[in-house]
């Protein structure tokens, strides 16, 4: 259906796309190293002069394939590469952090992890003193659109109670959220700082399929944050995935089923019910249990 | 003051974190940026650990690596009870160092099979699981037997010892490793009443026991 | 061969589902949850939360109920139908949205279950003459098949003679089904019979699971549990080596329910339930002076989960139907418990309830509906309660209660004998005052005391005699209450209505126009046209009836909305409030 036997993807809504591979702090020069990218390995380095280059570990020529670096990543196609990469511009400007902090991996889809981010309900439950508390529960309404010009899936006007929203925070703040979800398996989160008015931080989260049921996740922060170290930085973020984790990893099934009949949502999961439907209508069958499939 | 070389996500630091919750010792975590940063093997870090690896404790000058070692040290000086690691008691003394070896295999298999899958470490992962599966059989049984002689604990005592500890950060992380504990219902139960204990601490990947 | 999806099954042990424990268990490879509830009810769950899918054997038993580790949906004890969605706490879940359940039976210290079992669980007859004695089970990497057939040359010690471990027993088969086998082991004079089920866990795995016959002397009982667990393993290691080297057998895949069509997307309010349940009055006393409680339990069915602040419709001759509040608290679900008041001016629905009905008598009821729900995300809950008004709210208390959230509950009656439910009341007892025998303008002053300090983080809930209710809510909004922080149940709407007016009802998704003549409500107009539409007091006070207005001015004549909504203008309690505009545009 989405993948031949030997588990490679065949769905062209994915390999059509740019993939986060690895940090690029971790490709070294002239040291071969493997990742696992759609069921095929794929195998980088980076030449003395810095050229970072990615091949099928199975090519025998060594084909180098089409590679893009931004966010601190290296993201590669095994399809037709789109143009360009999604745009963060908060990561272009001069004052913010950019911080990659880990790839952690996971036994779940990687679009249950982009709809879990997308998830504010379970910040009391799954984040308990930090990003929710109880009984400060309730998902207000908020407001979902795709955006007509780059097709990203928004949701906005997003507000929840936090007791500590982010390391710069000293007490419990509403915190107004912004989603976007601009390709199938990575999502970004703007975020009120405490620090600022106006500018938001910025968190996201690149999946890397490594299969249908298994993704590395790329956490990637861009932050006004002078204070706090890159360490502290990551280790707040490995905090709050750690978490996340055995909840993604006790989700049954682990491919996200795209048929509305599958499970129950309510109104707080209006997001999750547009990225589905916009899963659907884009042609993806890789990492999901598509409409009509079971 | 107590301070600990510490990674949150870590088993083995967790380890640390929970026996000095229960006892309630006061300490001082150093982060530790073990990944992605993988500062445990730089040149300053391996002065204060040669091995280059965490937990290390640093108690007023005196410096001890390697879990169960710590363990072990910080029972015996900081339990006035007597019962974490109770070394009046040569019987249960020889049980708990017993089931402190046991745990080195919990590690080595359970909570490697969690470094391959969380962070990608380059282990037999087919191997790690066989042998957690192998090791958790084992102590579910034991368990069921100890609850049928009226004992909550792995050792024979009517309260825990660090050999507890030692196993519980590997038993209740598995599932992270892809190792299942579907078929053993008393290590389960057991870890349910670990985490009922006074003082209990938990991490990122535990879930607390609920209340309501 | 007997269909393993229409048998059943051992999934545990019992003493496996310990107190507030929830085993996580797998049967022809479907994962369960298993839990059983403080009133000893063995609950067989589907593994997974029907929000997004995670399994429920992480989440929390309280005794009553499941919550979900993820978003902390609350699902109840026994029908496992949601009680409680904290994203959204003013809303109540429809009472549709039930996990799906698999019987369970304990017998011979296994708790048996299946897919769709039929009849009841089989007898073993050396067990029902015996007195059986569960051994430990084991967990075996091999198909129940390849299993069961190594059970066949099994071998074991009878009871007295386990230190003889070179003695070589005899071995008989007694009984061989395609569930279990009987083996009696005989050495010299000694003999003992052992039952092995075998549990289809899923296409490689399985479960032995033996019982003894006879239960032995205390003192022998370890001894003989660890020879059991020694000779069974080696039948499990060689179960374990003949399997290894078949081919891999075909998954087992067990379908995961579709979730009904009304559940995908949030469920309209409005949802019609016409079914009336059956239920048996099991228990009939008097609680308080005037006040007789019922306590009615589900013939056949178990009866649907319910939540804090829900009512029932009790049908009775003559075409009467009356509403009354459950008083039950979570989880408490083998029966529904309601206190009903004699009314001096009852128009017969409490007369009959208090004369007529009696203990073993079979009443219809609804099934229970929320219009009162209560949030959960508050700070402090204060409820206050006049006379029988107290039912809805003991069921808040006890709801508030089990989750460690701050409440007050003050109870205002006559006299000591005009409190009702005491040993309700004892389970909350430190947060309950009760005031009695004032006059009405010092249950006024009182309430002031009450309600003196509003904060954004507390809600008012109050249920009582309309008098009450109508000063409660201006002294509240007097101090400073904002109108959606207080929320009242009327009983009554005991206002002069005026269904004098002519006016016309566009129903908009169905482009249909009709006509309200005077002395029709709304209610019966679109039941004339043969659009169904719940409702339950129709008089105004209860909510079931509502209908969303998309333009028009309405005649609010309920005692249901309150100002706020009033204002927006944009709902109308169909059976009483009407049009001041010619014409109503409804969302129907």
């Amino acid at each position: 259906m989405n993948a031949v036997p030997d588990g490679r993807c065949t769905n062209a809504a994915i390999l059509n796309q740019w993939h986060p591979l690895v940090a690029v702090d971790e490709v070294l020069v002239d040291e071969h190293r493997e990742a696992t990218l759609l069921g095929e390995k794929l195998t980088y380095t980076a030449r003395p002069d810095g050229q970072i280059l990615v091949w099928r570990s199975a090519d025998s020529e060594a084909v180098e394939l089409p590679i893009e670096v931004d966010y601190l990543c290296v993201w590669v196609c095994l399809g037709s590469p789109p143009d360009g990469l999604f745009e963060i511009s908060e990561f272009r400007e001069s004052d913010r952090r950019n911080v990659h902090a880990g790839t952690i991996g996971v036994h779940v889809s990687a679009p249950r992890a982009v709809e879990n981010f997308l998830d504010m309900g379970h910040f009391p439950y799954v984040h308990t003193n930090i990003l929710g508390v109880e009984p400060h529960t309730e998902v207000a309404e908020y407001e979902v659109h795709i955006d007509p010009q780059t097709n990203d899936v928004w949701a906005t006007e997003c507000v929840f109670y936090q007791p500590i929203a982010a390391t710069t925070s000293t007490e419990g703040q509403m915190s107004d959220y912004l989603y976007r979800v601009p390709h199938p398996y990575c999502v970004i989160l703007y975020k009120t700082t405490p620090m600022h008015d106006e500018r938001m931080d910025v968190i996201a989260l690149f999946c890397r399929p490594v299969s249908a049921d298994h993704i590395q996740a790329h956490m990637f922060l861009s932050l006004l944050d002078p204070d706090n170290s890159e360490a502290a930085i990551r280790r707040f973020q490995q905090t709050i995935f750690g978490q996340d984790k055995p909840i993604l990893e006790n989700q049954h099934p682990k491919l996200l089923p795209l048929d509305p009949r599958a499970e129950t949502p309510i109104r707080a999961d209006k997001v999750a019910i547009a990225y589905r439907r916009w899963l659907s209508d884009m042609g993806v069958t890789y990492g999901v249990i598509p409409v009509g499939a079971t | 003051m107590i301070t600990l070389y510490d990674y949150e996500l870590s088993a083995n630091c967790y380890k640390q974190r929970l026996l000095m919750s229960l006892l309630d010792i006061a300490y001082e975590s150093i982060p530790v940026d073990f990944f992605p940063g993988l500062e445990h093997k730089s040149e300053a870090f391996k002065k204060i650990n040669p091995m280059g690896h965490i937990p290390v404790i640093d108690d007023d000058g005196f410096v001890l690596w390697d879990a169960h070692a710590i363990l072990v040290y910080l029972a015996a000086k900081y339990d006035p009870s007597n019962r974490w690691y109770p070394t009046s008691n040569p019987e249960l003394l020889g049980e708990t160092a017993s089931w402190l070896l046991f745990a080195e295999g919990t590690t080595n298999t359970a909570s490697a099979a969690r470094l391959f899958v969380n962070l990608g470490y380059d282990f037999d992962i087919d191997a790690c699981r066989a042998g957690a599966h192998r090791l958790f059989r084992q102590l579910d049984e034991h368990l069921w037997f100890r609850e049928r002689e009226g004992r909550d604990w792995v050792c024979s005592a009517p309260h825990p010892t660090i050999a507890d500890v030692a196993l519980f950060p590997d038993v209740i992380l598995s599932e992270e490793g892809g190792v299942s504990r579907l078929d053993y219902p008393a290590l389960r139960r057991w870890t349910e009443r670990v985490k009922a204990l006074d003082g209990f601490a938990t991490m990122p990947g535990i879930f607390p026991l609920g209340t309501s | 061969m007997v269909d393993a999806q229409t048998s059943w099954h051992p999934i545990a042990a019992a003493d496996d589902l310990p107190l507030r424990h929830v085993f996580h268990g797998q049967l022809l490879g479907r994962e369960l949850a298993v839990w059983r509830a403080d009133d000893n009810f063995v609950n067989v769950w589907e593994n997974r939360c029907l929000h997004r899918g995670v399994r429920l054997s992480i989440g929390t038993n309280n005794g009553m109920e499941l919550t979900c580790r993820y978003h902390g949906w609350r699902y109840s004890n026994r029908s496992a139908g949601c009680t409680y969605i904290p994203a959204h706490p003013a809303d109540a879940p429809a009472r549709t949205i039930s996990n799906r359940t698999f019987p369970a039976v304990e017998r011979y210290g296994l708790v048996w279950s299946g897919e769709t079992p039929e009849g009841d669980v089989p007898t073993v007859g050396v067990l029902e003459e015996g007195s059986p004695f569960t051994l430990r089970s084991l967990p075996v990497n091999a198909s129940a098949e390849v299993t069961f057939d190594e059970l066949r040359f099994h071998t074991f010690q009878p009871c007295g003679a386990h230190d003889h471990t070179n003695a070589t027993p005899i071995i008989s088969i007694d009984q061989l089904d395609d569930r279990s086998i009987v083996l009696t082991s005989t050495s010299d004079d000694l003999r003992s019979t052992v039952v092995f089920f075998v549990q289809p866990v899923d296409a490689g795995r399985s479960v032995i699971r033996p019982v003894l016959s006879h239960t032995p002397d205390q003192h022998e009982q370890i001894v003989i549990w660890r020879h059991h667990a020694l000779m069974l393993a080696s039948t499990v290691a060689r179960a374990e080596r003949v399997f290894a080297d078949q081919p891999d057998p075909p998954p087992m895949v067990a379908a995961i329910d579709e979730v009904p069509v009304d559940l995908r997307t949030l469920p309209d309010p409005s949802t019609n339930r016409q079914a009336p349940l059956r239920v048996q009055v099991s228990r009939k006393w008097s609680t308080a002076t005037g006040v007789a409680a019922f306590e009615l339990t589900s013939i056949g069915a178990p009866l649907p989960a319910f939540q804090p602040g829900a009512h029932i419709d009790v049908h009775l001759s003559k075409g009467l139907i009356r509403q009354y509040s459950l008083t039950n608290g979570p989880g408490e679900t083998a029966h529904y418990r309601i206190g009903v008041k004699l009314e001096p001016d009852s128009r017969g629905g409490s007369e009959l309830m208090h004369q007529s009905v009696r203990e073993g008598d079979v009443l219809a009821i609804s099934e229970p509906r929320n219009n009162f729900p209560l949030r959960r995300d508050s700070l402090k809950t204060i409820l206050i309660a006049g006379g029988i008004g107290v039912t809805p709210l003991l069921a808040m208390a006890q709801a508030l209660h089990s989750m460690d959230l701050e409440f007050e509950l003050h109870y205002f009656a006559q006299s000591e004998d005009h409190l009702a439910f005491g040993e309700v009341r004892d389970l909350v007892a430190a947060s309950v005052t009760t005031h009695l025998a004032l006059s009405p303008s010092q249950t006024a002053a009182a309430i002031e005391e009450i309600v003196r300090s509003p904060q954004p983080t507390h809600q008012l809930y109050v249920c009582g005699p309309g008098p009450m209710l109508e000063s409660t809510r201006t002294i509240a909004a007097r101090a400073g209450w904002a109108d959606e922080s207080i929320h009242f149940e009327y009983f009554k709407n005991t206002t002069r209505r005026d269904d004098s007016s002519t006016f016309e009802i566009a129903l908009a998704r169905s482009a249909t126009t009709l006509q309200v003549p005077s002395g029709t409500s709304i209610l019966q107009v679109l039941r004339a046209n043969d659009v169904a539409l719940p409702s339950s007091c129709e008089q105004g006070a209860c909510g079931t009836c509502v209908v969303s207005v998309i333009d028009g001015d309405i005649d609010h004549q309920d005692v249901h909305l309150n100002e706020t909504e009033r204002a927006a203008g944009d709902q109308i309690m169909t059976c009483v409030s009407r049009a001041t505009s010619p014409r109503l545009v409804l969302d129907l």
